[in-house]
């Protein structure tokens, strides 16, 4: 039997991060809990490493004859036809690997768009400025990722015809504005890459796949895993999400958007997040409007905001941990499209997990063991205010935590001297030494040249649970 | 005026700055900042630890201090006092240095009788903030010349009083002048009368006193030289008067209804022979001391492990000591013949880069090496005595992955600084649970 390439979001093993990347096990595993997620499959991380590691960098055999047939469910499932000119079907093609690495690897959305296929989404959609938005965003975004078209290229058309159009922001572009910048785009692919961009959907379907595979060695993912110490144990090679594109810009009955199943930052039982009406992903990342907070979908859409609801309680009851989740409401419907086990700091932490006990949501074993001992740390000294924009004079070792504010004071005596009148010191030393005790006592700090952690300053310093650097 | 230089910048002595010990970032100024808070979710959580955690948390703390904030992070009694801290006070330096400088036996009681109240009163407050818990109270432990200045620093010293001396000599040549000068003179002019040279003969005598004793003390490998209970054989005084401060403190808190567990704990041990020297003198005050009291004691007497031999020997250590505490430290520095200092400061870096060791020994505990010693005196000391309190007060002892270690070879508490506290009782539930979980799997 040939190998097994491609998994539907309804087969995949939501546990086999390793072979599905975290994304794609997720998205199984959405899919098979009941969320509404829209269809599609992950092609293996597997595959990425047969490709990588192939000389040519092909595509392993029978690998995209799994993907057309898997396409072909897609198709039957969202009523849409891949190519079809009447009712065509967009899809996105993201990288995700077994450890998130954020930005780090290659996205493509709406792809499947030509001419052809752009006249049938202005049909089904009515919305001829967003299907050329879209359009533009996509020759964009393939010609960037697939083809390494230079992305100042694209800027420079943009602005261009923005300053003829008049236009302040993006939003101010008309459709047939949009419509001149997508045959410009196009023009930019074809003087960069010498040759027509691919029109044929499927085509471009298997660009970008292998696009997206060989951003895993690509030198942003490599420098990455380097420094964040990522082995091949831990993950080796990205899967490949296809799946349906919604869109969030389809109107006034939809948006997009991101949520916490918790507010993050103070641990808090509220559902925490922020959403467009009547946007796409890009426009809350570009900045271009601000988004609201989730608590006003409450009014502008009562019943999504229910269903929103919803979607947090079943999220947090089958993962028992606080999730950070991206949606999308098209037309009226809500789809998730992505969760992760949200990060938080050490004070939400402990929190949720005291909450989520008495909530009957995790036993104490699970809320233990959910919170890394040293995060407490954070907890335990007072911190500089984060709002806080100053540069360092220096980078030392962070001999003992927590922070000190003081005049220099170069020795012992001198420190305690000044420390007796109340003056707040820090004692300044090449190295200490266990006669500077005194000093110590007096200081609010201890900054020294030379040592390390576990030298005398540090120690003491520790033992004391005064700062030192 | 002193300068501090960093790259290319420079700040004085007297300018304000701001050391964050979280990032290591040194700011010129003050910055902004927000205080940490002990939560009540934090609390709740921590009693969640507790209740699963086999293993106890205690603090290193040397000062009454210390013990309350130890107190506050949850600690279950101090695992680590560590009596030479006491020693360094502004007040009791000069006393100390009295004590060592001295010649005869007698001198150096007296130095010690001025001491003894002294840490009777250290005693008594840490006993006092930590009752009912129990306090181990390490006795003196470095090389005594440790307290005294640098041989450079005192050499530099008789060198400016010898200056002075010649001065005030030159000051007696010019004030006979004058006077000699004044016969002839109208308006006379005053010397003034600075230092009395006798007093500058004093103090050259006395800075020549501790000179010679820094010399005579002066060793070629302090850390393994005279210290700790060798040094207390040496010196009986020092041991007896701590072991009789200990025991008095304990008798007065008891007196005033304090209850108090005193752990007795003896540093640098490598026989039994050294531990049934001390107990003869600890049994003998003892029971002085119950007399004058007409009290009760309840204490422990104990060994550090941190001398190979001591842990190769832990069966025989046994039959003295009620207790072990693992000084991981000494005992790493011990197992791989490393000198910490000059091996994190010459060649750990590179070992570590290029895989000759996968960590830094001194921070994270070496499980397979140091570990299997720790693991093997374990079993050899419960031996002799099965219910021995064991605990480890090196620094590993706040470090989660070391926490889950000493959780494996069973061991009764860990000791950390105050602040590692919360996180060490994190770290013990969840050394706990994961064992729990590993038996399920296997069960199942």
């Amino acid at each position: 039997m040939s190998t097994k390439w491609v998994y539907a979001f309804e087969e995949g093993d939501g546990k086999n991060k390793k072979l599905l990347g975290g994304k794609g096990a997720n998205l199984c595993e959405m899919t098979q809990i009941g969320l509404r997620v829209p269809p599609g499959f992950v092609i293996t991380t597997e595959a990425c490493l047969a490709v990588v590691n192939d000389s040519k960098n092909a595509l392993p055999p029978g690998m995209m004859e799994q993907v057309h047939s898997h396409l072909a469910e897609v198709e039957r499932k969202s009523h849409r036809v891949f190519g079809g000119r009447d009712n065509p079907l967009l899809i996105s093609v993201r990288s995700g690997s077994a450890m998130s690495m954020p930005g780090m690897m290659d996205t493509i959305l709406n792809l499947g768009l030509n001419a052809e296929t752009l006249q049938g989404l202005i049909v089904q959609t009515g919305n001829e400025r967003f299907c050329y938005d879209a359009y533009r965003r996509f020759i964009q975004l393939f010609g960037k990722v697939a083809l390494g078209v230079p992305e100042a290229e694209f800027d420079a058309e943009f602005e261009a015809i923005k300053q003829k159009a008049g236009a302040t922001h993006d939003v101010d572009l008309s459709s047939h504005d949009l419509a001149e910048i997508s045959e410009r785009f196009l023009g930019v692919v074809r003087r960069s890459t010498g040759k027509p961009f691919p029109v044929d959907p499927r085509e471009q379907l298997e660009i970008a796949i292998r696009a997206v595979f060989n951003s895993w060695s690509g030198r942003r993912a490599v420098d990455y895993r380097r420094e964040f110490k990522i082995t091949p144990e831990m993950a080796n090679g990205t899967a490949v999400n296809v799946m349906q594109m919604v869109f969030g810009n389809m109107g006034n009955d939809s948006a997009t958007g991101v949520g916490f199943t918790r507010d993050p930052g103070t641990g808090e039982n509220v559902m925490f997040g922020e959403y467009l009406v009547n946007a796409q992903g890009e426009d809350v990342v570009a900045g271009i409007r601000t988004p609201k907070p989730v608590a006003a979908m409450e009014d502008e859409m009562p019943r999504l905001y229910r269903e929103l609801l919803e979607l947090r309680n079943k999220l947090e009851a089958h993962y028992k941990e606080i999730q950070d989740f991206e949606f999308t409401i098209e037309k009226g419907t809500l789809y998730c499209l992505q969760t992760r086990n949200g990060k938080m700091n050490a004070h939400a932490l402990v929190r949720t997990s005291v909450e989520m006990v008495k909530e009957g949501l995790i036993d104490k074993k699970q809320a233990l063991l959910r919170i890394q001992p040293e995060m407490l740390e954070q907890m335990l000294f007072p911190r500089l205010d984060p709002k806080v924009t100053k540069k360092p004079i220096a980078m030392g070792l962070l001999a003992s935590p927590g922070v000190a504010i003081g005049v220099a004071v170069f020795d012992a005596d001198r420190a305690e001297k000044l420390g007796r009148t109340g003056e707040r010191v820090i004692l300044v030393r090449e190295e200490t030494k266990p006669e500077d005790i005194h000093g110590f006592f007096a200081s609010q700090g201890i900054l020294t040249s030379r040592g390390g952690k576990t030298s005398h300053a540090a120690v003491v310093a520790r033992g004391m649970g005064k700062p030192c650097v | 005026m002193r300068h501090a230089r960093t790259g290319d910048q420079e700040f004085g002595e007297g300018a304000l700055i701001t050391i964050d010990g979280t990032t290591g970032a040194v700011y010129l100024g003050e910055v902004a900042m927000i205080e940490a808070e002990f939560s009540e979710e934090l609390a709740v959580l921590l009693q969640m630890a507790d209740a699963m955690a086999r293993l106890g948390v205690m603090a290193n703390a040397d000062t009454p201090l210390d013990a309350q904030r130890a107190l506050k992070f949850g600690a279950m009694g101090i695992g680590l006092s560590r009596t030479e801290r006491m020693f360094n006070g502004t007040e009791r330096l000069p006393i100390m240095i009295e004590m060592i400088v001295a010649e005869t036996a007698e001198e150096r009681q007296s130095a010690l009788d001025k001491l003894l109240p002294i840490q009777r009163e250290d005693f008594k407050g840490i006993f006092t903030i930590m009752s009912p818990l129990p306090v181990t109270i390490r006795l003196l432990d470095p090389p005594i010349h440790e307290f005294l200045p640098t041989e450079h620093l005192l050499v530099e010293d008789l060198e400016h009083l010898h200056h002075l001396r010649e001065i005030l000599r030159g000051m007696q040549v010019l004030s006979d002048a004058v006077t000699f000068m004044n016969q002839t003179r109208d308006n006379q002019p005053q010397v003034q009368k600075f230092t009395d040279p006798v007093l500058v003969d004093e103090a050259i005598l006395k800075k020549e006193a501790i000179l010679r004793k820094a010399r005579a003390l002066h060793e070629v490998n302090p850390m393994l030289g005279h210290r700790g209970v060798r040094l207390g054989l040496t010196f009986p005084e020092i041991y007896r008067m701590q072991i009789r401060a200990i025991l008095e403190a304990a008798a007065e808190c008891q007196k005033a209804g304090v209850e108090v567990h005193p752990e007795i704990m003896i540093p640098q041990v490598c026989t039994a022979q050294e531990l049934k020297r001390v107990k003869v003198w600890v049994d003998e005050i003892h029971a002085t001391v119950e007399k004058l009291y007409q009290v009760k004691l309840d204490f422990r007497f104990g060994s550090m492990l941190e001398v190979v031999r001591a842990c190769m020997r832990a069966d025989n250590l046994a039959e003295e000591a009620e207790f072990f505490s693992f000084g991981t430290n000494d005992l790493t520095q011990a197992t791989f013949s490393f000198s910490r200092e000059d091996a994190e400061n010459k060649f750990l870096p590179m070992y570590n880069q290029s895989g000759i060791l996968q960590d830094n020994p001194f921070e994270v505990l070496d499980v397979k090496g140091v570990g299997r010693l720790m693991e093997s005196a374990v079993k050899w000391g419960r031996h002799i005595r099965t219910d021995m309190k064991v605990g480890i007060c090196g620094e590993h002892g706040g470090h989660p992955a070391s926490i889950r270690f000493c959780h494996s070879i069973n061991l009764t508490y860990v000791s950390c600084s105050g602040p590692r506290i919360p996180i060490a009782r994190l770290a013990a539930a969840q050394a706990a649970i994961l064992e729990g979980q590993r038996v399920a799997d296997k069960a199942a």
